[in-house]
């Protein structure tokens, strides 16, 4: 099951952590140079140490990103506490899975950006469309991976839940939704990462405050270091979100994964 | 050892003598109604292309504090008959009666103590906390449910086990944790689906021994559904022989060996004449 004892005792700093960042300094020692030796316009590609300067420069960015995280993060709460709930009807009602399952299939089937500019005529150019955007987004992968793991739950139990008389209601408290947990994890990880897309093209179309409008001003204005500035902010975000819904992921899953494995 | 009861049992749920048949207008000696009774009790599927008849004509009377095993290859409907005596699934014929009452009473009262082939535990629960998931349903007193939870797990001597998590016990552990959550709450019927047919041999007989002494110091009514011979005689007072396609019961054998059974009892020659005639009557 796991690796024979080495001489050497693990270390997580040079198994796990040294790697990607060795690599990661090769590529930026490459990119600096490249863009030294060629002489390129920084318009066209900044050197990394420029980028750096500009991400300590620019003040403003922390207004714009807590603007992002703030439409991005209201929108998947409502997506996450909507979607589980709409999951545990699924989970107990036929007429509500044959009901609804269809939209929630439509809901994903229509692209975000077509309906952008609809909730801008009806909301206005505020926070209230972008946080619904990133709602509408996140929406699917939570109710179909929330309705999949709470229907993963061991048929034994539930049949032994039934036969000492339990209700609906402690059925799903104590076997369906932890049976659920890792399923519910997962989809938020993806939910996290697309309700942070949604936020940013929702800015793109009608704003003038938050990382996306930050991205298509510097872009119109060809300022390309705070271009990639916001690029490394965004993918920051989006790497601290995974890592946060995957380790708790494992976290619910660990007890299931090992059982498995033997 | 037999009436004894376990520590920190607090005889909640306890449900008394069960009511004799008291026949109204019937002046009579009063006719001894089994505890639990199927009258031509039969089940039928409906699969996508065709009915599959489960259960036909089914009749059996198990008496209190009984220890019935049900014999049968796959597919005499063994298990579906556990289940309906539980009121799990209805029947599509017949009649069921659990003290003359309906099945879904008894388990409303929570008189059924359900184990499976396969532990169906909860993962993310310890062997302790596994075994109080019933006792949160049944709404056992709080202050006890420790105690009991240690007593039953000291039964099968698994209480230094009790923290542990479902992966980290072996299946036999596993079994017999969840045996003890089937009798945590006092459950006068103790129905039993196959739970030692994925067992080694010698796991599985320490396991037949343990089951036969908490029977004999619970005094549970026992339903054991199994397609081993061997395990049926030496546990059960009576062999319900079933026969499948439809399912049905072929014959009724009454070993009736004696009591307390050892390993030794194997080899006697009553043992085997009764398995050897189980097995005939499963071949006929």
């Amino acid at each position: 099951m796991s690796a024979p004892i080495a001489d050497k005792a693990p270390s997580r700093l040079r198994d796990d952590i040294l790697p990607p960042f060795l690599i990661l300094a090769v590529v930026l020692g490459f990119w600096e140079l490249s863009v030294k030796a060629f002489d390129l316009p920084p318009w066209l590609l900044p050197a990394p140490s420029d980028v750096a300067a500009r991400f300590i420069k620019t003040t403003t960015l922390w207004y714009h990103t807590g603007l992002t995280v703030i439409e991005a993060l209201a929108g998947f709460l409502i997506s996450a506490v909507s979607g589980v709930l709409l999951s545990a009807g699924i989970a107990h009602s036929r007429f509500l899975e044959r009901g609804v399952f269809p939209y929630v299939i439509v809901s994903n089937a229509i692209p975000i950006i077509a309906i952008i500019p609809l909730l801008t005529i009806w909301f206005g150019f505020g926070i209230a469309p972008k946080i619904m955007i990133c709602a509408i987004i996140s929406f699917f992968p939570i109710v179909t991976n929330t309705t999949r793991g709470l229907k993963s739950a061991d048929r034994r139990v539930i049949e032994f839940m039934h036969s000492i008389n339990a209700t609906r209601s402690e059925i799903l408290v104590k076997v369906q939704l932890p049976s659920a947990l890792p399923f519910i994890f997962a989809s938020f990880k993806i939910a996290a990462s697309l309700a942070l897309v949604g936020a940013v093209v929702a800015e793109f179309y009608s704003s003038d405050n938050g990382l996306g409008y930050l991205i298509i001003t510097s872009a119109t204005q060809l300022r390309t270091d705070l271009l990639f500035v916001c690029i490394v902010v965004l993918a920051m975000l989006g790497v601290a979100s995974f890592m946060l819904f995957g380790y708790l992921e494992r976290k619910a899953s660990r007890g299931e994964q090992i059982e498995e494995t033997r | 050892m037999e009436g004894t009861r376990l520590q920190g049992d607090p005889a909640f749920l306890d449900h008394g003598p069960p009511p004799r048949a008291v026949s109204e207008g019937e002046p009579s000696a009063p006719v001894a109604r089994p505890y639990i009774a199927l009258e031509q009790v039969s089940l039928r599927f409906q699969s996508e292309h065709r009915q599959v008849q489960a259960l036909s004509d089914v009749d059996l009377g198990v008496d209190e504090g009984e220890f019935v095993a049900l014999l049968g290859p796959t597919g005499c409907g063994k298990s579906s008959l556990l289940r309906l005596i539980s009121d799990l699934i209805p029947p599509t014929s017949g009649v069921i009666k659990i003290r003359g009452e309906p099945p879904s009473a008894a388990r409303q009262a929570v008189q059924f103590g359900f184990v499976f082939q396969e532990p169906a535990l909860l993962p993310w629960r310890t062997a302790i906390e596994n075994i109080q998931l019933p006792l949160e349903v049944v709404n056992y007193p709080i202050e006890q449910r420790q105690a009991r939870c240690q007593a039953l797990l000291d039964s099968v001597r698994l209480l230094k086990f009790k923290d542990a998590y479902p992966h980290e016990l072996s299946g036999g552990m596993k079994q017999r944790v969840a045996i003890v959550r089937a009798l945590a709450w006092n459950a006068p019927i103790l129905l039993m689906d196959e739970p030692f047919s994925a067992l080694d041999e010698l796991t599985r007989g320490q396991l037949q021994d343990d089951l036969l002494q908490i029977w004999s110091r619970e005094r549970k009514t026992a339903l054991f559904v199994t397609h081993s011979i061997s395990e049926a005689v030496y546990l059960a007072d009576r062999v319900v022989v079933m026969s499948p396609h439809p399912g049905r019961i072929k014959t009724i054998l009454s070993p009736g060996l004696p009591r307390p059974r050892s390993e030794d009892m194997r080899e006697t020659p009553e043992f085997l004449r009764w398995t050897r005639m189980a097995r005939e009557t499963l071949r006929s």
